[in-house]
């Protein structure tokens, strides 16, 4: 009877619960970011039928080869246009870049 | 017979005795697992209130992003109007008033090659950043170059 009693109470018993929690931080990327540019100035000259002569013989005084490479005036405005949409991309690049690195990299260095 | 009788009381009270045991044990295993619970849920809510965070994080970063590329596509439209204001020819000008324009050009150029050096990451200086007039601004690219500048 003994026997039985025990053998039967501790056939149904409660389970103890367990709550498995394991987080494994994603190894850091850490690339450094681009370093920014740093670029020469360039000099524009403006030729026209009149001062052609004028400016080339001032490219020869100042030891510079009297040759130019042109752009017409609608070229230059495409040029400028251009480059404007270039240096837009580079800037958003550029700050999402940023803007990834706020929300994933927290201030304590740690990854989310 | 009476042996008999005692021997049941005996198991009888033992098997109880054992079964209290068990009831006390089992008591204490429930009381772990509900504190277990409560942490869990506490856990779960601290969760839902990183998530909300998150979320509200990246509102905040679509939201700028969308204004920078407002204001940079509005740059770009200043560089168009100025190369067409009122159907401006900008040939025809630097024929007229070559050296001026030529002047203009290489400084704008300047302007513009600072321009990209900003996007590409490099720090504003002093000058730039307290920048709040149109004489003080780089006229290629002040929503980037000049933050505190309120066009006027």
């Amino acid at each position: 009877m003994l026997i039985l009693t025990i053998f039967l109470t501790s056939c149904s018993g409660v389970k103890q619960l367990e709550i498995f929690k394991e987080e494994v931080p994603r190894a850091k990327l850490n690339l450094e970011k681009p370093t920014p540019l740093e670029l020469e100035n360039l000099r524009w000259i403006i030729i026209t039928s009149a001062n052609a002569e004028e400016v080339f013989k001032k490219l020869e005084e100042q030891g510079i080869d009297p040759v130019l490479w042109g752009l017409t005036d609608k070229d230059f405005e495409l040029l400028a246009k251009n480059f404007a949409r270039i240096r837009n991309q580079l800037k958003i690049t550029n700050d999402l870049l940023d803007k990834y690195k706020e929300y994933y990299e927290v201030e304590d260095g740690e990854t989310r | 017979m009476r042996l008999f009788l005692i021997g049941i009381i005996i198991t009888s009270l033992l098997g109880a005795g054992a079964y209290v045991i068990k009831l006390q044990r089992d008591n204490g295993i429930l009381k772990a697992n509900a504190i277990k619970l409560e942490s869990a849920v506490a856990d779960q809510k601290q969760l839902i209130e990183n998530q909300k965070k998150e979320f509200e994080e990246i509102l905040t970063a679509n939201k700028k992003m969308n204004e920078l590329v407002s204001v940079l596509k509005k740059d770009l439209e200043d560089l168009d109007k100025r190369f067409n204001k009122k159907n401006r020819d900008v040939g025809k000008l630097a024929i007229q008033r070559t050296e001026s324009i030529e002047r203009i050009t290489n400084g704008a150029s300047v302007l513009a090659t600072r321009c990209i050096e900003i996007a590409s990451g490099s720090p504003l200086t002093e000058k730039e950043l307290n920048a709040t007039k149109k004489s003080e601004i780089n006229s290629e690219c002040p929503s980037i170059a000049n933050p505190n500048y309120i066009p006027y």
